[in-house]
């Protein structure tokens, strides 16, 4: 049936996987090459020196690129953490009210949860600086009707990865909202039935239908969740710059600074494949823990 | 919630439990709009309104002085333009080669297939800064730095788009494709007037998602553009409005510059979301 030619063959893959060869997986091995060489981002790949490990030495040294880098390295296992731990059960819960079919409102909420993951990253870190300002900000105002004290937000290193976080939450929970929507779709009614049958109450069939049942859904959503958390750059790039003290530094902002802006390229390069290194044992103990899980219900 | 499955869809009478949900879901949705409503909002204030302290929720008389203003600050109409040129190209590009090589993946057989298939996919879930410091570099030796060529090169094909046509062209008859072979079709051809016209919810999803995020893309712009203001994106020409006249009362111009830049993926978004919604269903779980 499948007769065509290696010839047709080439040409439809031709040009997907040559620019992603190009663009995407040599600058890639590059970065695992360029983290063992001392090489300006200035200069062609030819002058880079082999160094062995050295750079690695350096970003975990007590250096001050060492402790920026471990500071940055933190600051995005807190934020992704605290991302992921928000993310989920928000996304539970809401994608549980739009599927309902009890009350109306379930698609204007998907709707208005949806757009703003439409809505550019950088659109959203400047509205939030407003919003969290001390001052002449709204956020302060609300929490003060219900008596919570006015907040310090971005201005303090004690709140200002969190409230990064938030805006973090607020822009992508839509997308997680929809993922599980289409988990709860695919669970069939006729058990939701059963246990209805056997008598369990709704708070019973939540906990012992459907929760384990979007398992690889919510498996799915935590590792999308950490990889676009790693991420975070434009709140930091653009409001806080790292700040106050250090607390906002994170990955992709001191790798670019350091790679790019300064441009120590293998340097950058030891940082960017130590984070690849971080993010692969993080989704791998995902994995790990939903088999477990699994194995244990089994 | 879940006892929907067992009850009639929406009953026309209205029980307290119903009417405490339905209270819920608007509660949570007005609070989910909040940052935008108040975005807009602010973009029709007077300056003086923008700084008031306890803040002003409506503007007394709206004005649309900040949007002109925003164009005299940065070259609006050209980042604007920038900005389409940006996502319109890249996305036209993204939907031809993903076509292509979704093709050949969903109906050829060939040695490695597989394996090369599962190479692709991993390079979806690679962070951008990963690649960022050698692809600077890369795209400097085609001559394409400080150029719009240089962010739109780099981004003319991706694994997702691969992906999502892949799955969704496993779904066209085979016996479509052979029927057009014997009439004496071009591979090429078929591709793009046999399969094409029968996986358009795809397109139209996939159209939205790389529309949407290059659009909105910052990181990759910001890095090979090296200041060349001409070819700035709008969301890199945001940042210029924030650092003008820093401090005192620009925070109306802000909000009037975010909303030009949400403007065209958020509308887009609510013309094709009956698809996106499918293409996240297609990409998140069914594998």
């Amino acid at each position: 049936m499948h007769s065509q030619s290696l010839r047709s063959t080439i040409t439809m893959l031709a040009p997907a996987t040559g620019l992603i060869a190009v663009f995407v997986l040599a600058p890639m091995v590059l970065t695992i090459l360029l983290a063992f060489t001392a090489w300006s981002t200035q200069t062609g790949f030819e002058t880079a020196r082999y160094v062995g490990l050295a750079n690695f030495f350096d970003i975990f040294s007590q250096s001050s690129v060492g402790r920026d880098f471990k500071a940055a390295l933190l600051n995005t296992a807190l934020y992704t953490l605290g991302s992921v731990v928000l993310i989920l059960p928000l996304s539970v819960l809401f994608g549980l009210l739009v599927h309902q079919k009890l009350a109306p409102g379930g698609i204007l909420l998907r709707t208005v949860l949806f757009s703003s993951y439409m809505v550019p990253m950088i659109a959203v870190a400047l509205v939030f600086s407003k919003l969290y300002s001390p001052t002449e900000g709204p956020i302060n105002q609300i929490i003060g009707w219900i008596g919570i004290p006015p907040q310090t937000w971005l201005s303090s290193p004690k709140t200002a990865l969190f409230s990064i976080v938030l805006l973090n939450v607020w822009q992508q929970v839509g997308y997680f909202t929809v993922l599980v929507v289409a988990g709860l779709t695919q669970i069939p009614g006729s058990l939701h039935e059963a246990a209805r049958i056997d008598g369990a109450n709704a708070l019973q069939r939540f906990l012992f239908v459907t929760l384990p049942l979007l398992g690889n859904t919510l498996l799915f959503s935590a590792v999308i969740a950490v990889i676009n958390a790693v991420q975070v750059f434009e709140p930091v790039a653009l409001i806080t710059q790292g700040g106050p003290v250090n607390s906002t530094n994170v990955l992709t902002y001191h790798i670019r600074r350091v790679g790019i802006e300064r441009a120590q390229g293998g340097l950058g390069s030891a940082m960017a494949v130590t984070l690849m290194i971080s993010l692969a044992v993080a989704v791998g103990a995902l994995f790990a823990f939903a088999k477990a899980r699994e194995a244990r219900t089994a | 919630m879940s006892t929907a499955h067992a009850l009639p869809r929406m009953s026309r009478s209205w029980t307290p439990g119903k009417a405490a949900l339905t209270l819920l879901i608007v509660a949570i949705a007005v609070a989910a709009a909040f940052p935008l409503a108040w975005m807009l909002l602010t973009s029709l204030k007077t300056p003086q309104e923008t700084m008031q302290v306890p803040p002003v929720w409506l503007p007394a008389s709206p004005s649309l002085d900040a949007y002109g203003q925003v164009a005299g600050v940065i070259n609006l109409g050209r980042s604007i333009v920038n900005s389409a040129l940006i996502a319109t190209l890249t996305t036209a590009a993204i939907i031809v080669t993903s076509l292509m090589a979704g093709y050949g993946f969903a109906k050829y057989r060939f040695r490695h297939r597989d394996k090369l298939f599962a190479v692709l996919i991993a390079t979806m879930f690679l962070p951008p800064i990963v690649t960022l410091i050698p692809l600077y570099r890369i795209v400097g030796y085609l001559g394409l730095n400080a150029s719009l060529a240089g962010v739109v090169v780099p981004n003319l094909a991706n694994a997702f788009g691969i992906f999502l046509m892949r799955q969704f062209i496993r779904g066209v008859p085979d016996d479509l494709i052979e029927a057009a072979r014997i009439d004496g079709a071009s591979e090429l051809r078929i591709v793009f007037q046999i399969v094409a016209p029968s996986v358009l919810p795809a397109i139209a999803a996939l159209t939205l998602f790389a529309f949407v995020y290059h659009w909105n893309s910052y990181l990759w712009p910001l890095t090979v553009l090296q200041g060349n203001t001409d070819a700035y994106p709008i969301v890199i020409s945001l940042s210029r409005l924030l650092s003008y006249n820093r401090g005192a009362m620009n925070t109306g111009l802000v909000m009037a510059g975010s909303t030009l830049a949400v403007l065209p993926p958020v509308v887009l978004f609510i013309f094709l979301q009956r698809f996106f919604v499918d293409s996240v269903v297609a990409s998140g779980v069914k594998g």
